[in-house]
């Protein structure tokens, strides 16, 4: 643990070997195609399938006809992406809305046939987003039971009056769409009664009891697959309403069938990230500190479903502000039900509070480090709570002192426009990351044989994180063994029950069972090793090291001598980890489909990851183009398990960070409630050639409160604050305030005119 | 190497020859277009109909396969579905993303907007075929590894493929350069900086 370990899986992937769901080779696989509804609200008047079905090769084209009575929809906030499964719907919902899947004998006779079922419509007007009429808005406490409350306290109208110094300004966050380069599919297979899904998924552990449901059977005759997966990001957490209708269409051909969605599909067959409106009242005093601080947000969501993120949760700890006031209200559109995307409550949240930091910091005349230094703390101004761990200060000293933050405060701190080299405008601008350090119940099988090798198994999943080699890592250092000698087993439901891959929970869930499985095997060697070996040995100095069993100096012991003498070949350890406080039956509540995570706000203390991110901004002076050609992000998380993928995981949300400041937004047009740009062409992402210089740099912490592992988790750390970071950097280099992400050239040049 | 504008010819008339058959007689006759060529039109005109099956050799990592294909097969469906080499990864299927890179005769094309039937005669190598044998890894790929260079890795046969054209191209002189010329490969992990490294360090070993 705590070696920079390359991948163990690197050489599968470098040589096309890693082998992702839809790569699966199976026997007489027949083709699904998706057809998708082209309005976003109305009602399915005809839906003829004569043409489709006769094109020679069509095997069926599954409509709500077909469908009837054997699919039920998942109940909403249960592990199911949305609260409708299309193919019982007469009624459309939203743009995109599957109406059909079409299998065939082979990819192009299905892509063939899909065009041509034809569907009338009737046409209701739809409502597109937040200033469209027709929406409906509703209060987001207590509509799901992951937003209990509104975060509240003292008298934040009072305090804000009261203050000399205020801020009351909007910021406004986009619809993104997650876009993994993998393409959402399903393929399902049916044997004698037993169904085996092959599916990219964050959670194969919950979607088999949400198949369970849906589809009416047995869990036990379920098996869901996800060995690799290609990016996930939150998009494959919550299990889309294909799969169960791919495994019903696989039931009805009597073979084999794969659906792979047309990228254009992934946009509103599966989840996004909602676009926030944010209003942020703050008032400090003229010592820099806040009084009072409001946070008000609006997210989008679907007409059926009430799914919120409610960022407040984070953005009213953040600081020592005084009075804290919050209030996220829901505005419910005619779009798909949005979902998880990596920080889904953070990213939007923190770059408004982030945004209107920098912004008093100004009013204030204050370095906006300092401001932070002024208003950090070490407790929740809501509850009092103490926070286990926070080095946020440390992360900004670090970070400032490597990225040369120095310049600005030379140039004079608020001076706008003052770095300019040519026609380059250059901006310096930073901004706090802060993630909910969290875990889940997880359970893991290792088995160590006689020959000095582990086999480690749990049905968590590796989606780029590297889980993966740390599972390896930790294994191990365990048992003595190297890193090669370990196999691990991932992303199998017939597996040892494994978190969901989100909120950053993998590796602290992960580790922690697989310490608790390995402790055992441990024990059991221990208690070999001091039969009838002379003078006892402490459990302390017993260590197991390169393959032996070390009693202590001078004695020792081949594991495979103390395996024969436990008269076994193999020890074999079955562990359940569940986080403090959990309710019994953690674990087979993750297998009924209930991630179960812990920690955050929720617990009796804080538990948080923080970073600091400084970036550097060039802005054309004529053209408006936006450069980024420097970040520096400082984090501080706990036990790193493995720097070099913790490295790489910090330094892609970073890139993510600014892609969500400079490139991507979801374009709906407002008068069909349509998706517009719905390709990798139009839908903007950064690119190798908008990435220049990333620093990452791993600020050493202890906190052995979180989880037995010591792991805070940095998977969605470090796409937060970057966005905050870079308008502030922009505001630097031009004087233009831009509350509203994406920041586009466009944006500027309309600046420049006004 | 080819330059474009003959390679593109190539492409055309292999199009042609594979989807329209001899009996066509060149690019000049089109199904139902004048009299004097109604027999061969109609012939043209029956054996254009995609559904009917080509028969094609793809020469994939130096080896023969002769398939029988529908004619809208992509490249890239052929090589996942049909030869079972699913190193070649579908990201978009429009040509925006660079998952699905091969190389053509050396050259770094993009296997979902090639139809299969095109790359009869030419020399496809994909991610499997890129080392010399099963044991051995180019050193673009053990760049990658050494520079972790990925993280979910679904992107990374693309962007090895496209990075060995790179640096062969002479596209890889320096930093800017590279990232410039590997900005047709999208990674979503954002594993850019480290992919640049790699280039760097297996371009060095190819004696590039």
């Amino acid at each position: 643990m705590g070696a920079p370990v390359a991948r163990i899986d690197g050489r599968l992937k470098v040589t096309g070997q890693a082998r992702y769901p839809a790569d699966t080779p199976l026997h007489n696989l027949a083709h699904g195609v998706m057809v998708t509804s082209t309005i976003a609200r109305g009602r399915i008047r005809s839906l003829d399938t004569t043409a489709a079905a006769s094109v020679p090769g069509v095997l069926l084209v599954l409509t709500r006809d077909q469908a009837q009575g054997q699919l039920t929809a998942p109940k909403f906030g249960t592990g199911g992406s949305t609260s409708i499964q299309p193919l019982n719907e007469e009624r459309i919902w939203h743009d995109g809305q599957t109406v059909a899947i079409v299998v065939a004998e082979t990819p192009e006779v299905a892509r063939e046939a899909a065009d041509l079922v034809a569907i009338t419509y009737d046409h209701d007007t739809p409502s597109a987003g937040f200033d469209a009429s027709g929406v409906e808005i509703v209060d987001g406490a207590g509509a799901s039971p992951m937003y209990p409350e509104d975060p509240k306290a003292g008298d934040f109208d009072t305090a804000f009056k009261a203050a000399p110094v205020v801020l009351d300004a909007t910021y406004n966050t986009a619809a993104q769409h997650h876009n993994p380069m993998e393409l959402f599919s399903t393929t399902a297979e049916w044997n004698d009664g037993q169904l085996t899904v092959y599916e990219p998924s964050q959670f194969v552990a919950g979607w088999r009891a949400q198949l369970a449901k849906q589809l009416d059977m047995d869990a036990a005759n379920i098996r869901v697959v996800s060995e690799y997966i290609g990016g996930a990001f939150g998009s494959k957490g919550p299990m889309t309403p294909r799969t169960a209708a791919v495994a019903l269409a696989a039931k009805l051909v009597k073979r084999p069938v794969r659906c792979v969605c047309a990228r254009a599909q992934g946009y509103t067959t599966a989840t996004f990230r909602a676009e926030t409106r944010q209003r942020i009242r703050m008032g400090a005093g003229r010592d820099g500190k806040i009084r009072a601080f409001s946070h008000e947000g609006w997210e989008l969501t679907s007409r059926p479903d009430d799914y919120v993120v409610g960022g407040t949760e984070t953005t009213a700890r953040l600081y020592a502000y005084g009075a804290v006031h919050t209030k996220v209200q829901l505005v419910k559109a005619d779009r798909n039900t949005p979902g998880y995307m990596r920080s889904p409550p953070e990213t939007p949240y923190v770059f408004g509070l982030e945004c209107a930091m920098d912004e008093m910091a100004e009013k204030l005349g204050l370095d906006p480090v300092e401001f932070r230094r002024v208003n950090d703390t070490q407790a929740d101004p809501v509850s009092g709570k103490r926070y286990t761990s926070r080095s946020l200060m440390r992360c900004y000293d670090e970070a400032a002192a490597a990225f040369g933050w120095q310049r600005r405060l030379d140039a004079g701190v608020w001076k706008t426009g003052a770095m300019r080299e040519g026609d380059w405008l250059v901006g310096l601008g930073c901004a706090t990351a802060v993630y909910p350090t969290q875990v889940a119940p997880c359970a893991a099988r290792v088995r160590l044989t006689a020959d000095g090798k582990a086999l480690l198994q749990t049905s968590a999943h590796e989606i780029g994180t590297g889980v993966r080699t740390v599972a390896a890592q930790t294994a191990a250092q365990a048992l003595g063994l190297s890193v090669e000698d370990v196999t691990v087993e991932m992303g199998d439901s017939a597996l040892p029950a494994g978190p969901v891959a989100g909120g950053s929970v993998s590796t602290a869930s992960v580790c922690s069972a697989v310490l608790k499985a390995c402790g055992a095997i441990r024990d059991k060697l221990y208690r070999a090793a001091t039969v009838n070996s002379g003078p006892p040995a402490t459990p302390e100095s017993f260590t197991l090291r390169d393959g032996m069993a070390v009693l202590d100096s001078g004695r020792s012991a081949p594991l495979s001598a103390l395996l024969q003498k436990l008269g076994t070949t193999q020890l074999e350890e079955y562990a359940e980890f569940a986080p403090e406080g959990s309710a019994p039956g953690a674990v087979e509540q993750l297998r009924q489909g209930n991630p179960g995570i812990m920690g955050g706000a929720k617990g009796p203390v804080l538990m948080y990851a923080f970073g600091a991110e400084f970036v550097e901004v060039r802005v054309h002076a004529r053209t408006g183009e936006i450069r980024v050609p420097r970040m520096v992000g400082a984090f501080a998380a706990g036990r790193i398990m493995n720097p070099r993928t913790a490295r790489s995981q910090l330094m892609g949300g970073m890139i993510w960070g600014l892609g969500a400041a400079l490139h991507e937004m979801t374009e709906i047009d407002p008068r069909h409630a349509r998706t517009v740009n719905r390709d990798l062409q139009d839908y903007l992402l950064p690119v190798n050639a908008d990435v220049e210089g990333v620093e990452v740099i791993l600020v050493p912490e202890t906190d052995t409160e979180v989880n037995p592992a010591g792991v805070k988790g940095l998977g969605e750390l470090g796409n937060v604050g970057t966005s905050s970071a870079i308008a502030s950097a922009i505001y630097h280099a031009t004087g233009r305030r831009l509350r509203d992400i994406p920041m586009r050239l466009d944006t500027l040049l309309q600046l420049q005119q006004t | 190497m080819p330059d474009r504008s003959q390679s593109a010819a190539v492409n055309r008339r292999h199009f042609l020859a594979a989807v329209g058959g001899a009996a066509a007689g060149g690019a000049t006759t089109l199904p139902g277009t004048g009299d004097a060529a109604a027999a061969p039109a109609a012939e043209a005109a029956k054996s254009s109909d995609p559904r009917v099956p080509h028969t094609v050799t793809l020469t994939i990592n130096g080896q023969d396969h002769q398939l029988s294909l529908d004619a809208r097969a992509s490249l890239l469906d052929t090589l996942r579905d049909r030869l079972g080499l699913t190193g070649t990864k579908k990201g978009c299927d429009h040509g925006q993303c660079g998952a699905c890179t091969v190389l053509v005769d050396g050259r770094r094309e993009l296997s979902c907007l090639r139809l299969a039937v095109m790359a009869q005669g030419r020399q496809v190598t994909t991610i499997e075929g890129l080392a010399p044998d099963p044991h051995t890894l180019h050193p673009m790929q053990q760049a990658f590894i050494d520079h972790d260079a990925f993280q979910c890795g679904y992107c990374t046969p693309g962007q090895i493929l496209s990075a060995v054209a790179c640096v062969k191209e002479g596209h890889a002189g320096d930093d800017d350069q590279i990232r410039e010329y590997m900005s047709g490969n999208i990674c979503r992990c954002a594993a850019y900086p480290n992919i640049v490294a790699a280039i760097r360090q297996a371009k060095t070993e190819m004696g590039a």
